[in-house]
């Protein structure tokens, strides 16, 4: 496997490619596997502890090793750095053209430091790269930067495809996002606030070049296999003409929505909980990737006849909006029309911003106003001016993102780390405790989704090393009750799909992180991993495929130990920090509200929290007082490196 | 005999033109709730029913729930009475 790293000092200007020895791939399998060891390494030679806006962070950008080979799955790049809005360890993954074309480029790995005297782009293109003036472009938004570049460059030996910040990566506000192409968005942790605390407004790649395998009828078979699974799911067909959107109806019977802060969990208006945006709207379904076999992507445009709202945004166009950015529209946010639900997205995306923090951050001061604990006065200190804070209401929604994105006052001050950073320095500063109403895990905000009735999910918040989150380890078996795969991971026992008990579910983190951490590595999409023929069995189905691309071929027990070692490798990050066991928390209303509404009424986190916590160390073979991780475990994934690093710093368990 | 509901979502809804049917069954096995689906609607319901083997609910995509909210599987029982929600959907973005 040949596979190279371009490091780039952006304080010196100096570019230097390492080829990335095949031992690399044998001990973190590709993408964000490598991308971690690349933030490993650089933080033993600079100080953990720095401001994650300063030139000391790291920005990396990586592709696994199926991207770029016609697999039909290996479509993700991944983005890792110090978090600035959590201060902890942050990545964050999107699909599109633009991984499998930095291969095309030269390249697979990107390792960003220091910071630009003005104004950058880094240009890559055929195996050469280079630093190049953006001054012209600061200022614009991402869909604008994306089309500035693509005059500019033209298109030979390919087209443009970039990543780039908008207005709030400038401003460097910390849930800023990097999106790709204009359309795909790394949306969790900050990444376009390191990016732009690093002037760095862009890179754009072209390339002619392919991608070596190691056995490429090998890899064709199972890619040809592969293709022809999909074509036979029915499933799959809804799926590309609804995409994510598919399960708002599902949810909406289970009750699984982020209503108003999550002070419900249904959505209320009619139009927004139908199916109706798929005849109004849906245009047609397009792939994200030539890599892609699916085409669960959409395209929206909307003529005004949809609805009376839509009349204000006729002509827009853009990416059908996800699940999760209509959760944060539709349910947070109570916005009730879908022209109002898919123009939040797309002006989202313009600004580049995380819109699950977004909407937490917003949900949060309506939820503190509705509850009136706001004055006039302190709307007046907040926002300099009267401000109405009305759920639903659009023109409220959109001026209160402009001032987090251009941190225009003190809401936006408090506020552009997100929910949990926000609540606490206006607790701080008030001498009043909000932290009620701050929905969060780890500090990160919320997904947008309930997640009271199901205690894998809590458990998930509460320990996934970027904060808050489904994509580390996303608790299907729980959620969706498979029972088959409680039996096939557990020895023939169910209770890791019985929402009634906390037994397994702790285990069933730990399974389903070391199994996520293996799609992200080979740099999978979630999606595919959901649909493969042999069901959430990524150490089987995409072990093959890995074991064509590299020629490392490994047995699924050695793949799970490979997951669980890129699992450790982050939590041994965030250790190094000073996280222990107290910060693998969640939010007051999870612990101790319960739910009111959907299928699972009266669920509260606390219930089965501590017991399920004891149980996913014990699994991991941490240590359950603190947290923290053991020489003895450590040593036996190969990571004794690792452990003597922790011990030196004081992060690793004395037993 | 006993009678038992199928609400459909989604792609589901789309194949059945209907929102809710019942039928009644011999048998109280969700088996046969399957076998009478897939008779009615042909091999588009099958292929979105069943696995590719066909012994098997479809478990790639899918969702079936009682009306306890409850997953049902190919050989559990059904009750007088009982819904079945038929539903397509994979979450995330």
């Amino acid at each position: 496997m040949e596979s190279r790293l371009l490091h780039v000092n952006l304080t010196t200007g100096e570019l230097r490619v390492e080829q990335l020895p095949h031992a690399m791939f044998e001990r973190w399998i590709g993408g964000s596997g490598i991308n971690n060891w690349i933030m490993w390494e650089h933080f033993l030679k600079h100080d953990i502890n720095c401001d994650p806006r300063s030139p000391d962070n790291i920005f990396v950008f990586g592709v696994g090793p199926l991207a770029g080979t016609g697999s039909g799955s290996g479509i993700k790049g991944r983005i890792t750095f110090k978090s600035p809005c959590y201060g902890i360890f942050g990545d964050s993954a999107a699909g599109g053209k633009f991984p499998y074309m930095v291969r095309f480029a030269g390249f697979d790995h990107i390792a960003i430091t220091g910071k630009a005297p003005r104004p950058v782009y880094l240009y890559l293109c055929d195996g050469h790269a280079d630093i190049r003036d953006a001054t012209h472009l600061w200022g614009k938004n991402t869909a604008e930067t994306h089309t500035a570049l693509n005059t500019e460059l033209g298109d030979y030996p390919s087209h443009v495809h970039t990543l780039t910040i908008g207005q709030a990566g400038e401003h460097q506000v910390g849930i800023a996002a990097v999106v790709s192409d204009a359309s795909r968005i790394h949306a969790r942790g900050g990444g376009g606030c390191v990016m732009g605390s690093k002037n760095l407004k862009a890179i754009a790649v072209q390339g002619s070049g392919g991608v070596r395998v190691a056995n490429p009828a090998g890899m064709l078979k199972w890619s040809r296999e592969f293709r022809a699974s999909i074509d036979r799911n029915e499933a799959i067909y809804g799926f590309k003409r609804r995409g994510t959107l598919g399960a708002v109806e599902m949810y909406q019977h289970i009750g699984s929505h982020f209503w108003r802060n999550n002070q419900g969990n249904m959505f209320r208006g009619d139009e927004v909980r139908s199916d109706n945006w798929v005849k109004k709207y849906h245009k047609y379904s397009e792939v994200c990737s030539a890599d892609c076999f699916i085409a669960c992507d959409g395209r929206y445009k909307i003529d005004g006849s949809e609805s009376e709202k839509a009349q204000k945004y006729v002509g827009e166009t853009f990416r059908r909006p996800e699940y999760l950015t209509t959760g944060s529209a539709a349910g947070a946010l109570d916005l009730r029309d879908w022209a109002e639900v898919a123009h939040w997205g797309k002006i989202t995306n313009d600004y580049g911003i995380d819109n699950q923090d977004l909407s937490c951050a917003i949900s949060f001061i309506m939820e503190v106003n509705q509850h009136g604990l706001l004055s006039e006065r302190d709307i007046g200190e907040l926002f300099g001016r009267a401000q109405s804070l009305e759920w639903g209401n659009m023109e409220d929604v959109e001026t209160l993102m402009a001032d987090i994105v251009y941190r225009r006052n003190l809401f936006g001050e408090l506020f552009h780390d997100g929910p949990y950073w926000g609540a606490l320095r206006y607790s701080a500063r008030t001498g009043r405790n909000f932290m009620k109403y701050s929905i969060y895990g780890k500090g990160g905000a919320s997904f947008t989704e309930e997640m009271r009735p199901f205690p894998t999910w809590m458990n998930n918040m509460a320990v996934a090393s970027r904060g808050a989150d489904h994509l580390k380890g996303i608790g299907l078996i729980e959620k969706f009750q498979r029972r088959d795969l409680s039996k096939r991971y557990f020895n023939g026992r169910l209770e890791a799909a019985d929402l009634s008990t906390p037994v397994l579910k702790g285990a069933c983190t730990a399974l389903v992180e070391n199994q996520v951490a293996l799609i992200n590595s080979y740099g999978v999409c979630l999606f595919h991993w959901m649909l493969d023929p042999t069901g959430y069995a990524p150490e089987e189905y995409y072990g093959r495929a890995f074991a064509e691309v590299t020629g490392i071929d490994r047995t699924p027990e050695e793949l799970m130990r490979d997951g669980e070692r890129i699992c450790n490798l982050e939590k041994a990050f965030n250790s190094r920090l000073g996280l222990r066991r107290e910060h693998d928390t969640i939010c007051e209303r999870w612990m101790f509200e319960p739910t009111t509404e959907g299928m699972y009424p009266g669920r509260v986190a606390a219930d089965m929290f501590e017991t399920v916590l004891d149980e996913y160390y014990e699994w991991r073979g941490w240590e359950r007082d603190t947290g923290l991780q053991t020489a003895s475990r450590l040593e036996s994934l190969g990571m004794g490196d690792v452990a003597e690093v922790l011990a030196a710093d004081g992060a690793l368990a004395r037993g | 005999m006993i009678t038992v509901h199928a609400q459909y979502q989604a792609r589901f809804r789309e194949i059945t033109q209907v929102e809710r049917e019942s039928f009644e069954l011999e048998t109280p096995r969700v088996a046969e709730l399957a076998t009478r689906l897939t008779g009615k609607y042909g091999p588009t319901m099958q292929a979105l029913l069943m696995d590719a083997d066909g012994e098997n609910l479809n478990t790639r995509g899918t969702l079936y729930l009682n009306s306890r909210g409850e997953r049902v599987f190919i050989e559990d029982p059904l009750y007088d009475g009982d819904t079945i929600y038929f539903m397509v959907g994979i979450a995330g973005g």
